[in-house]
């Protein structure tokens, strides 16, 4: 399938930046008139995964993040990279309410939400070389 | 983001204007919190109808408020979410426990 349209940003991982990120994924993505909820789905998304990029990636240092979404007819795709700590244990990262860091009051749902409220989710990650989480989501009711 | 603040008895009510996300949290944390210890009161409502977007920084500052309201015996409750904050705060299991 060939994409309708495609875009990349890199931007520094200030956490003024998680508000950036996701005002321009969906700016992005609303060129395809999708419902508003599932617009919404997306912000929040994309926001969980700068922000993870932020805090556990850079753990608040300062760090590049690539943020690319590429736009289907029907659906988009859309990764979010850093090249920072990494992950040991993606699974146990991915656990419901398990956060590395509790004393910053962190839910532990970042990666749940971002599996819940979009169609896939997919985590590349490697110890001091970085994160990359890809994810796609239908534009349409299905 | 904005936050204000009314006191209803023992209820000190919390109202959140704005987005909530990792960046603004901190802040409303450390507001909310000074706030609470202030003011005579043991409960707290936060008023999220004005909230137009959270993320799970969200669903921690209701949790941690929830904690410390609950160690002096008292309730927290929220009002006004959103459809998109209610799926959230169902996603957690904490929406039952604050309604």
């Amino acid at each position: 399938m060939q994409p309708v349209n495609r875009m990349r940003t890199e931007f520094i991982s200030k956490s003024v930046n998680e508000g950036f990120a996701r005002v321009v994924a969906a700016s992005f993505v609303a060129q395809a008139d999708p419902p508003i909820d599932i617009l919404a789905d997306i912000r929040t998304a994309v926001s969980e995964a700068v922000t993870n990029a932020i805090i556990h990636g850079y753990e608040e240092k300062e760090g590049i993040i690539v943020m690319e979404c590429i736009l289907y007819n029907d659906h988009v795709e859309i990764t979010i990279e850093d090249f920072g700590k990494g992950i040991e244990d993606i699974e146990k990262a991915r656990t419901p309410l398990y956060t590395s860091k509790p004393e910053l009051e962190r839910s532990g749902m970042g990666f749940t939400i971002m599996e819940t409220f979009m169609d896939s989710l997919r985590v590349e990650s490697a110890p001091g070389k970085g994160t990359k989480v890809h994810m796609t989501k239908q534009l349409e009711y299905r | 983001m904005d936050v204000r603040f009314k006191r209803d008895g023992m209820t000190l009510i919390v109202t959140i204007e704005g987005e909530i996300d990792h960046h603004t949290s901190s802040l409303l944390k450390e507001k909310i919190d000074s706030r609470f210890i202030m003011e005579p009161v043991k409960n707290m409502i936060i008023d999220l109808s004005g909230v137009t977007f959270m993320d799970s920084a969200g669903i921690g500052l209701i949790m941690g408020r929830m904690k410390r309201v609950s160690s002096v015996g008292g309730k927290l409750s929220i009002r006004n979410p959103k459809p998109e904050i209610i799926k959230m705060l169902k996603m957690s299991n904490i929406y039952n426990l604050l309604n």
